[in-house]
């Protein structure tokens, strides 16, 4: 997946702001929006409200975790747990990119949230690649990967996955040298096996 | 400016059991994912296709006739070009794998109408697909004739890798799914809570992802 459609994904994430004009309810596709009444929080999805703060249209208040302490918390969790912490929001990542990328002004202390997020971001990162190195070496062919968000994943792939695939073939065609079943069909399968995913 | 737009969404239907226009988008941005991960073509979402897009075309009809200084405009504007990008990147998704899996989808859709399953394919996708096939082989036969045997077609179906490695995130509490993990034996069963997420292969999960009890991400 690209990371242009994790963000996609990240972008239908409601979240508040405070509209600068008034406006009847919208009747959008996917539900009704609104009333806008200018200095009074009403939600939106992220998109829409990049898209009035970009037009200065409305100031986003930033979700509660987007916070100095918070965060800080989050991060010594992070560090002290072998495993992952839950995050406090399924995209993070992408979240404090928008928000401190087009509402910075409306943010206390963007330039230390965004040393911390990228603090959390390089200490999960190094988790990944521990584990990702334990799975390969284990050849363990499942993994729980409860708390990682979908950017995070996105970064193992196709990298992870294909690996293992490699390693499920070498173990069936050896399978199938020791005389256990179907020898040929599964090496002229997986000659003309087709990986789907990107 | 407030009066300027006024846009009722369909009346999708009566009945109150029908998906409303919300759970609908969901269903798609879920087939998304799944149809992206999955390795093999998955059952097809016509109808709630067909119904979104109806959406669509109502609401451009109707957002011609609004003057374009009305600010409102560009979000509704905005909302469509992010479902149109839904459903155009999910059919795209689909044809690309109909392109590369050909001969082995029909052979698929036809053992399936043979036992009165439900099809895979809808009716234009399975029509492009046979379209594709011929014009393959056509291409074969004219441009190939000179060299033999290069159309012996059991050796020639491209399958996808149904072990290939997927992560899932499953909806409800599930016991007992058996991990394929390559060895012959010892073959270890894991249980799921809902919203749990894991990394397995396809092919152990695939009957479950098809029921609609798991879904990739």
């Amino acid at each position: 997946m690209d990371p242009d459609e994790v963000e996609f994904w990240a972008e239908k994430t409601p979240i508040q702001i405070i509209p600068s004009f008034n406006s009847q309810t919208m009747f959008l596709i996917g539900g009704d929006i609104g009333p806008f009444r200018a200095s009074i929080p009403t939600r939106v999805p992220l998109w829409m409200a990049i898209h009035l703060k970009k037009q200065q249209q409305c100031k986003i208040i930033p979700p509660d975790w987007l916070d100095v302490e918070i965060l800080t918390n989050v991060k010594e969790q992070e560090k002290d747990n072998k495993s992952f912490v839950k995050m406090p929001s399924e995209h993070y990542m992408v979240e404090a990119k928008l928000i401190l990328g087009n509402a910075a002004d409306d943010i206390p202390r963007v330039d230390e949230i965004r040393t911390i997020i990228k603090d959390i971001w390089d200490i999960r990162m190094s988790k990944l690649r521990s584990s990702m190195d334990l799975m390969i070496k284990n050849s363990s062919m499942y993994a729980a990967v409860d708390n990682l968000t979908l950017m995070e994943m996105n970064s193992i792939r196709p990298i992870l996955p294909n690996a293992l695939d490699q390693i499920y073939r070498m173990k069936t065609i050896k399978r199938g040298l020791t005389g256990r079943t179907q020898g040929t069909s599964i090496l002229s399968h997986s000659k003309s096996t087709v990986s789907f995913n990107s | 400016m407030d009066d300027t737009l006024e846009i009722d969404n369909l009346a999708v239907s009566e009945s109150e059991d029908e998906l409303s226009l919300e759970q609908m988008i969901e269903v798609i941005e879920e087939a998304w994912l799944n149809e992206k991960f999955a390795p093999e073509i998955l059952p097809h979402k016509t109808e709630i296709v067909e119904l979104l897009l109806g959406q669509i075309t109502h609401m451009e009809e109707q957002l011609q006739q609004v003057s374009s200084t009305d600010f409102k405009k560009g979000i509704h504007q905005m909302e469509l070009d992010r479902l149109k990008y839904l459903v155009t990147s999910y059919l795209r998704m689909r044809l690309e794998k109909i392109e590369t899996f050909f001969t082995l989808i029909l052979k698929q859709e036809q053992q399936r109408t043979e036992k009165n399953e439900e099809p895979y394919l809808n009716p234009n996708e399975f029509e492009f697909a046979q379209e594709y096939e011929q014009s393959i082989k056509d291409h074969f036969e004219s441009i190939m004739s000179f060299c033999p045997n290069v159309m012996d077609t059991e050796a020639q179906i491209i399958s996808p890798n149904v072990n290939s490695m997927i992560i899932l995130k499953s909806k409800k509490n599930i016991e007992g799914i058996t991990v394929d993990d390559g060895n012959a034996e010892n073959n270890d069963l894991i249980d799921l809570t809902s919203g749990s997420q894991i990394l397995i292969n396809y092919n152990s999960i695939a009957s479950l992802l098809k029921n609609g009890d798991v879904h990739l991400i």
